[in-house]
This record gives C-alpha cells, sequence and structure tokens, in this order.
C-alpha cells in the first residue's frame, strides 16, 4: 500500500467519527478549518523551493549527537523531512 | 506514518549514496522514543525553537481555535517543544544535492498529505544519474 493510500484510509477512518478515534463532529470541521486557512495563508507557496539553497545545520539527534548538514552532504545527497511529531 | 515508509525506502536511499534526517521541533526525550518506537534507521533531530523549519519557511502559529482542541487533546505542544507558544512546521520533504541546492521540495499546507517515499527515491536516482 502507498503512503498515499495509508494517509487516506486514516483520514477516512478519522472523519467517520467512529472508534478507535471517535472524534466529534466539531473536532474534524476544526481540523478542515484549520487546513483551509493554513492553505488560503498562502504560506506554503513562500517556502523554500526548489533551485534555492538549503541552510546549513548543526542539530542534536535522538542520542544527543551533534548531527551537522555539512558532514552528511560531504558523503552524498540529503532527503530533509520535517515533521510535527508523534503525540 | 510517514516515518515509517521512509524507513522502508532507506535502503534505496543508502543505495543511492544518500542520507535521510528526519526533523521535528520536540525535545530530544520525545524523538528518542519515536526512534526506538518505530525502530528507525535514521536519524530524529530536534529543530529547537523551530529555527531551521523557520529558515524554510514552514513555521505557523496555530490560531486560538485550534491550540483549544490540542489542549482538550493533551497536545501540549509548549510542552513538547518546550517553548511558550503552538508553532508547527508545515510538514515538508526536500532533497538536497552536495552542493546545497534544493532538487525537490514538498511543502503541504494539509496535513493528510505527503509525498510518496518513491517520488523521493526517483529524484536522487535523477541526481545520481546526473553525476555518473
Amino acid at each position: 500500500m502507498t503512503l498515499e493510500q495509508k494517509m487516506d484510509d486514516f483520514k477516512a477512518q478519522f472523519e467517520s467519527g467512529g472508534p478507535p478515534y471517535n472524534a466529534p463532529k466539531a473536532v474534524i470541521e476544526v481540523f478542515h478549518r484549520a487546513t483551509e486557512d493554513l492553505r488560503r495563508s498562502g504560506l506554503a507557496e513562500r517556502a523554500l523551493k526548489t533551485g534555492e539553497r538549503a541552510p546549513a545545520f548543526t542539530l542534536n539527534s535522538q542520542d544527543g549527537k551533534s548531527i551537522s548538514s555539512a558532514e552528511l552532504l560531504a558523503k552524498g545527497p540529503l532527503v530533509i523531512t520535517f515533521f510535527r511529531g508523534h503525540w | 506514518m510517514e516515518l515509517e515508509a521512509l524507513q522502508a525506502a532507506l535502503p534505496d536511499v543508502q543505495r543511492l549514496g544518500a542520507n535521510l534526517v528526519a526533523i521535528s521541533p520536540q525535545l530530544g526525550r520525545y524523538g528518542r522514543s519515536v526512534h526506538r518506537r518505530l525502530n528507525l534507521g535514521f536519524d530524529v533531530l530536534t529543530d529547537l525553537g523551530l529555527q531551521l523549519a523557520a529558515q524554510f519557511g514552514l513555521v505557523f502559529v496555530l490560531p486560538d481555535y485550534l491550540e483549544t482542541v490540542y489542549r482538550q487533546f493533551g497536545n501540549k505542544l509548549d510542552e513538547f517543544h518546550g517553548e511558550n507558544a503552538f508553532r508547527l512546521p508545515m510538514p515538508a520533504r526536500y532533497v538536497v544535492d552536495q552542493q546545497s541546492v534544493i532538487r525537490s521540495a514538498n511543502v503541504s499546507p494539509d496535513y493528510t498529505m505527503r509525498p510518496e517515499p518513491s517520488e523521493t527515491v526517483a529524484t536522487l536516482e535523477e541526481l545520481t544519474k546526473g553525476r555518473g
């Protein structure tokens, strides 16, 4: 199954209001409104794009190691995924 | 869900000589727990104060009506992120070449949409071809 299919399944399950999430209708509407507001803000269109330079970084990993983009890029191309977190 | 899918694609990423990192504003202890729970073969980095996400132009402040719902569900973003605000990065995936140039950018205002890992692998394949 592709990631898109998995995400679609999750969304359908969540928006059904049934188990395991039992999301109230009002909550689902809040999420829709928030996504729509964010879309309309145009923020995504202003984010860095293909052809632009990626900022360098040095950040701590899960085991407290300092990881720099310069070191990673010395070895090869780099895939960076920004995620919101797992709550 | 996305991290699991990227984990599945990790052998392809590495075969192409590339590296992969996942970045979130969550403090280290949360990164540690997700890393362990999903048994990830790539690093999960903490972007303290969303500084890097801001440089990429991804950060938004949650509107009050959304913050209220998050609080109801116990999603204390301020605690998770160690700051006095409810902010998040838009989900995004970038492929960066060795000259630090962005070769693909996927940014979504809709948190239920993500690019397929296979698209990312295809971009890396193009890059490798270009090099050879």
